[in-house]
């Protein structure tokens, strides 16, 4: 191929190099993949049949998720270029379109969150509504449906919580992203986020250390699939050599090396294992350092993604 | 934040000396790296020169101390060694503070002061070490120690000082501690 | 290879950070360790009590010296490339006096406040805040002070340089005179502890 061809199709100014996405995705992503660790605590919770005990986490956590899917759909929307044809999304289903199956899925995801949460809904609602105590009797006594429901929870979680990366890897116009496995190590991400939320919040002592111990399940797997993407990225293009560089020197080299892996996982790691083995009390440090991490993850991957380009490391074009 | 669970007593601290040597090798490997020493109050700078950046860029320039933090403008001031040399420090401290069962919310203070009076103290002492270190280029650490290890001629005399300077008021808030 | 490596251009801006972070963990864990994290621990140095702020400040010193001077002896290292603050006599004659009356009332210097934020001292943290506003004051009371702030030679100098002394020479006498300061502080503390013991 000549050169001269070569720079038509691989120009910035063809293929531009562009920021679109600023603080809304991450955020939305985030929240999104909190929400789905929640789901999958939740079923864990319900299919256990721990639904009995009021002090149970799924008395809670379905509510926090509401709100927390809720901010996240109030950053996505602020994202969207036509907010008024917002409608849209749900006219149509299209296969090949991350945004129509996350459209989608948030459709099933609303109703199973409020479903779980009216199993063993908080005493306040339940004061304030009668039809929240009838729902909640009815389905205390069904625990056949229960658990049904608990699984689709499970189920929805982590489709959500994968869905919250495949979003990225669907865009193949940026190498860094190209890779199908952002689908699970977000899913990893958010649940070892929402399972960080879980031990700050659990009131049931047995649960706070079952979160905790999850929590570092979670964050180990996330460290062994960052492993394996920046292994898969180095064997293999140029450009994907070029953005694993991002990481290893490159622009996001600080922020991905200090706020991501040692102050969002391995930080915590440590003190959760400390924790865990009673060396030290559970407090709601490791948990924020979790979730702050996990958000940071998000940025980082949305920002330098957005800055890889199949140009570079070819033709000796490398910014950064 | 932490506190250390009931039957674990706080360890004692290491030895001086011990602790010393593996400062002065972390202080080396620092040279060896990167060609500089370690600090800190050269991070709070940059934090300012941030802050009043974002607030009102066009005041920020025209103060040359500031803009002296901004470099080009073509990175955040927030991008610099010393800050994240000492976001380093905070978790170095955390890490090795919860290791030992030393990790506690509490206030330093002798028995006869307030906490309300013991704090007052410590911002006061943070505004006078503020004025000394800018004034200084450098404080404890990024003088005393970076500057003591390379026989920095300005930094001796600074060490010198600081000493002088504690010791002579040392007796005026000693009811701070007794 | 030769030392300094970032210097030398083995890494670039982004991993020299990382490796500023990873410094720093290791500066926060020893100065914990010592217990310099600790305003209690810190203060007992200037009423004469517990000498451990002196003893692992020397230690560090004549460690990182020795260390430095025998890496360029041996080749491995370039001296010349360590970045050396620039001496302003008088600025830092006043800086240090300062700095000194600051410590004593706050408790903390600025990099043990830190350290002792990160440990849960909620004194440690005010200072921090106190340093960050003093900081501001002076950025903006700087076109006051600028004359003062300026005022010396501004150039690299180093002890030997200054004095006209071999390089290695300085070096021993800073040994000796540590060593001198180690030995004195322990008969120090121990007549201290016997004096408050009876």
């Amino acid at each position: 191929m000549t050169p001269e061809l070569f720079i038509t199709r691989h120009n910035e100014l063809v293929d531009p190099f562009v920021q679109v996405w600023s603080w809304q995705i991450p955020v939305y992503l985030f929240l999104g993949g909190l929400v789905a660790g929640m789901m999958i605590i939740t079923g864990f919770s319900l299919v256990k049949g721990r639904y009995g005990e009021r002090s149970c986490i799924c008395s809670a956590l379905p509510g926090v998720g509401l709100v927390m899917l809720s901010l996240g759909m109030l950053a996505l929307f602020l994202d969207l270029e036509h907010k008024w044809y917002v409608w849209r999304l749900y006219t149509t289903f299209q296969p090949s379109s991350p945004m129509s199956w996350g459209a989608w899925i948030l459709v099933l995801v609303y109703p199973v969150l409020i479903a779980s949460w009216l199993v063993r809904p908080p005493a306040l609602l339940e004061d304030l509504s009668q039809t929240v105590e009838r729902a909640s009797a009815w389905l205390q006594a069904r625990p056949q449906a229960v658990r049904a429901m608990g699984a689709a929870s499970l189920g929805l979680g982590v489709a959500l919580g994968i869905y919250t990366g495949i979003l990225l890897s669907s865009l193949g116009a940026r190498p860094l992203w190209s890779s199908g496995i952002l689908g699970p190590l977000f899913l990893a991400s958010g649940l070892s986020a929402a399972a960080a939320f879980t031990h700050m919040v659990a009131r049931n002592e047995h649960e706070r250390i079952e979160m905790a111990r999850l929590d570092n399940v979670a964050l180990t797997a996330e460290l062994g699939i960052l492993a394996l993407l920046m292994l898969g990225l180095f064997s293999g293009s140029a450009p994907q050599m070029a953005a694993a560089g991002l990481f290893m020197g490159g622009a996001y080299t600080a922020p991905f090396w200090v706020f991501v892996v040692a102050l969002g996982i391995v930080m915590p790691l440590i003190i959760q294992n400390l924790a865990v083995a009673h060396r030290i009390a559970h407090t709601p440090l490791a948990p924020l350092m979790v979730m702050t991490g996990s958000l940071a993850l998000r940025f980082v991957f949305v920002q330098a993604g957005q800055m890889s380009h199949w140009a570079h490391g070819v033709l000796g074009v490398i910014r950064h | 934040m932490t506190t250390t669970t009931g039957d674990r007593r706080p360890q004692a601290y290491t030895n001086p000396y011990l602790a010393g040597i593996g400062l002065g090798l972390v202080l080396l490997s620092s040279f060896v790296l990167v060609g500089r020493g370690l600090g800190a109050s050269g991070a709070f700078n940059s934090v300012i020169a941030w802050a009043v950046n974002a607030v009102a860029p066009a005041h920020a320039r025209s103060n040359e101390f500031i803009a002296g933090y901004l470099g080009d403008g073509s990175a955040s001031p927030l991008k610099s060694w010393l800050v994240f040399e000492v976001i380093g420090v905070f978790a170095g401290a955390m890490l090795s503070g919860l290791l030992a069962g030393r990790t506690k919310v509490m206030t330093e203070k002798g028995p006869r002061v307030s906490v309300r009076m013991r704090l007052a103290m410590a911002f006061a002492g943070g505004i006078l070490m503020a004025f000394g270190a800018a004034l200084a280029r450098g404080c404890t650490s990024g003088q005393a120690l970076t500057g003591g290890a390379l026989l920095n001629l300005g930094s001796w005399v600074f060490m010198m000082m600081v000493f002088a300077g504690a010791y002579a008021v040392a007796y005026f808030v000693r009811w701070q501690w007794r | 290879m030769m030392a300094p490596f970032f210097k030398y251009g083995l890494f670039g801006d982004q991993t020299s950070l990382v490796v500023a972070f990873f410094i720093g963990i290791g500066f926060g864990f020893f100065l914990e360790r010592a217990g310099l994290a600790s305003a209690r621990k810190l203060m007992a140095q200037f009423y004469l009590t517990d000498l451990a702020v002196f003893k692992v400040m020397f230690t560090s010193i004549i460690t990182a010296m020795l260390g430095l001077t025998y890496l360029s002896w041996l080749g491995w290292l370039d001296l010349s490339l360590v970045y050396l603050v620039p001496t302003y006599l008088m600025p830092q004659v006043v800086g240090g006096l300062v700095l000194g009356a600051g410590f004593v009332t706050g408790g903390y210097c600025p990099g043990t406040s830190v350290a002792a934020t990160a440990t849960g001292r909620v004194d440690g943290l005010v200072s921090i805040l106190g340093i960050t506003f003093g900081m501001f004051v002076f950025a903006e009371a700087f076109p006051l002070v600028k004359g003062f702030y300026l005022s010396g030679a501004g150039e690299a100098m180093t002890i030997p340089k200054a004095f006209g002394l071999p390089y290695g020479l300085v070096v021993f006498a800073v040994v000796l005179m540590a060593l001198g300061g180690f030995y004195g502080a322990g008969i120090l503390e121990k007549k201290i502890a016997a004096r408050s013991g009876e």
